[in-house]
């Protein structure tokens, strides 16, 4: 078990630093040459030069990436070519947002694909509609969800706010930087409420693509597992249909669907970025779409090792979460 | 090799027999019509996509079907040249991760020991990065183009073939025909590959490439909303989303359209994945 532990750790460790060379190599394939941007496109051979030589790019390149890494573990992510501040303090202004738009994320793709699961694993009536309405969303491509969204809900039914994080000029911020936890901790239940309904059509459209792929292996593990003698047993002796499917049936159809869900982690990442930007969501998303067209691989590189090493951590909880929930797998 | 070929189990057979079996065929016809509208964009589209044709944002009407954009491009010719793009963009991706990660996963799941190792290990690292997230970051960092976008993408799809044709050939070369094609004749290792291995391999790949598109289209469409596709008047679905987002209240049909279109190759995708899935591999 505790080898298991440590094995587990130490790959992760190890694709952590695979995911640092590749960034590295991307950065020196960057078709944006940071010495060009720092001295100016017309500056002379000389001054060209002797900026190489002061920031270390004349070196081996084995060197430089060394310093890369010395530079990733004091937290300097480099500059950013657009906001010229370094990337670690313009990640530190946008993360919370992202931070809170992907747990609500997570809490409402881990609902839909329950309800997914259940509600085709039986073939009771009603699961074909469900199952077509299953595959239909997950065709959506996220930005067309994301506008779709708005078009109704926020412009035809005017039930939800169509972008932003929240209507009032000057939310409390500090001290999680969530800003619904912070407005309740500030004792503005009016803002937190604002809050949470503006959160709903971005959480909701990062949320479909991995519930629905979740959902589908919850679907097929609960139809092995309420086929089981267990189940059957369960039947017999009588008890109600909703102890059976939650107490019986799903506890133990959970191992496969966690450990689709940790991979989905990173299609939820990917969503996010997106959805930021159709929402206007001030988060990390929004801040890398930005750096596209100027180029700025810093801030993109920076956004990646972040969500990289967080999908990374994710998996390796989930891997040692399924050994501690089914110690058999600890064993094979 | 009649003796060879006499051990192979029946399950094999049936299921690369499945490929061209009477289910399997419809499917495969379907997907040659469907690929065949999708081609001749070219002749149905009325008008040409990256040409100003009438007033910008005249509403879908009896004219422009779908009405037309910000600068009077026809939204209808746009979105058929733009599913044109992104049909050829997936069935390239889809080829080159499946040859290369056929090739690695053939040649881990035949050499075991250290090759083996080295390869799956390779593998397994692209795999525990997330995929969509890296693609992105290659694309931005050599620069928005549709043959970047491509090549951004195929690094990032090849692994998850390598592993489904490694698992697969490992466990044919175990099986007895394999063994006997090895032992009994000199044939060279090629052959052993292309002739023994991978047919049996086939209809395992096929299966997940086919219900591998629709995430695909959906990849694609994403990276081209993002602005890392073609240039701007180039007619691609993601991008003719994010740039008409901002009329997305006043014409809404100028966003809209695009994405819709994405929908509808992603959703006729999925089904006839789903179709083939069942026609060749239902007894799995």
């Amino acid at each position: 078990m505790i080898r298991l532990v440590v094995r587990r750790l130490v790959s992760a460790v190890v694709i952590i630093i695979v995911l640092t060379a590749v960034l590295f190599v991307l950065q020196q394939t960057s078709h944006t040459n940071p010495i060009r941007l720092l001295v100016g496109a017309n500056a002379p051979e000389s001054v060209v030069q002797a900026a190489r030589r002061r920031l270390g790019y004349d070196q081996p390149i084995v060197v430089q990436y060394v310093r890369y890494l010395r530079d990733l573990a004091s937290g300097n992510l480099g500059i950013s070519l657009r906001t010229h501040d370094t990337v670690a303090a313009d990640i530190a202004t946008f993360l919370p947002a992202t931070v809170e738009l992907a747990l609500v994320g997570m809490l409402f793709a881990a609902v839909l694909s329950v309800i997914i699961g259940i509600g085709t694993a039986g073939g009771w009536r009603g699961s074909g509609t469900v199952k077509f309405v299953t595959v239909a969303l997950a065709s959506a491509p996220p930005f067309f969800l994301a506008i779709g969204g708005i078009l109704i809900f926020a412009h035809r039914l005017t039930w939800l706010p169509a972008t932003g994080q929240t209507s009032y000029l000057n939310p409390p911020s500090g001290p999680t930087g969530l800003l619904v936890a912070d407005s309740i901790l500030h004792g503005e239940p009016g803002i937190a409420l604002d809050a949470l309904r503006h959160l709903v059509l971005p959480s909701f459209c990062i949320a479909i693509g991995p519930a629905v792929s979740v959902g589908r292996v919850l679907r097929s593990s609960m139809q092995t597992s309420l086929a089981s003698d267990y189940v059957r047993t369960a039947r017999a002796k009588g008890r109600s249909e909703f102890s059976i499917l939650f107490r019986h049936a799903l506890r133990n159809a959970l191992t496969a669907p966690l450990a689709m869900a940790g991979l989905q982690v990173g299609l939820l990442f990917a969503g996010d970025i997106i959805v930021e930007t159709v929402f206007a969501w001030p988060g990390i998303g929004l801040y890398v779409e930005q750096s596209i067209p100027s180029g700025d691989f810093p801030a993109i590189a920076g956004v990646t090792l972040l969500l990289g090493v967080g999908y990374v951590v994710i998996n390796t909880a989930v891997d040692l979460l399924q050994v501690a929930a089914d110690p058999r797998i600890a064993i094979s | 090799m009649s003796l060879a070929i006499g051990t192979v189990p029946d399950g094999i057979v049936q299921r690369v027999a499945g490929l061209a079996g009477r289910g399997a065929r419809s499917w495969w016809a379907v997907f040659a019509l469907g690929t065949a509208m999708i081609m001749i964009a070219p002749v149905l589209a009325p008008y040409a996509p990256t040409q100003a044709v009438a007033q910008p944002f005249l509403p879908p009407g009896a004219r422009f079907l779908l009405g037309t954009d910000d600068v009077g491009h026809d939204v209808l010719s746009r979105v058929l040249y733009g599913m044109r793009s992104t049909w050829i963009a997936a069935i390239i991706v889809i080829s080159i991760g499946v040859l290369i990660g056929g090739a690695i996963g053939t040649v881990a799941g035949l050499a075991r020991g250290w090759l083996d190792n080295l390869l799956m290990r390779v593998t397994d690292g692209f795999l525990a990065l997330p995929g969509p997230v890296l693609a992105i970051a290659i694309a931005a960092s050599i620069g928005p183009s549709f043959g970047h976008t491509l090549i951004a993408i195929s690094i990032v799809w090849w692994p998850y073939y390598a592993r489904i044709v490694r698992g697969e050939a490992r466990s044919l070369a175990a099986r007895p025909f394999v063994e006997a094609a090895r032992h009994g004749s000199q044939i060279s290792v090629w052959r052993l590959a292309l002739r023994h291995v991978l047919p049996g391999v086939a209809p395992a790949v096929i299966v997940a490439a086919s219900l591998d598109v629709g995430n695909l289209i959906l990849m694609l469409a994403s990276l081209s909303f993002l602005g890392l596709g073609a240039p701007a008047p180039a007619p691609e679905l993601g991008a003719m989303t994010a740039q008409g987002l901002s009329y997305l209240l006043t014409s809404w049909w100028v966003p809209i359209m695009p994405g819709l279109a994405v929908l509808v190759l992603a959703l006729g995708s999925n089904f006839l994945g789903d179709g083939i899935r069942n026609s060749v591999g239902r007894h799995r």
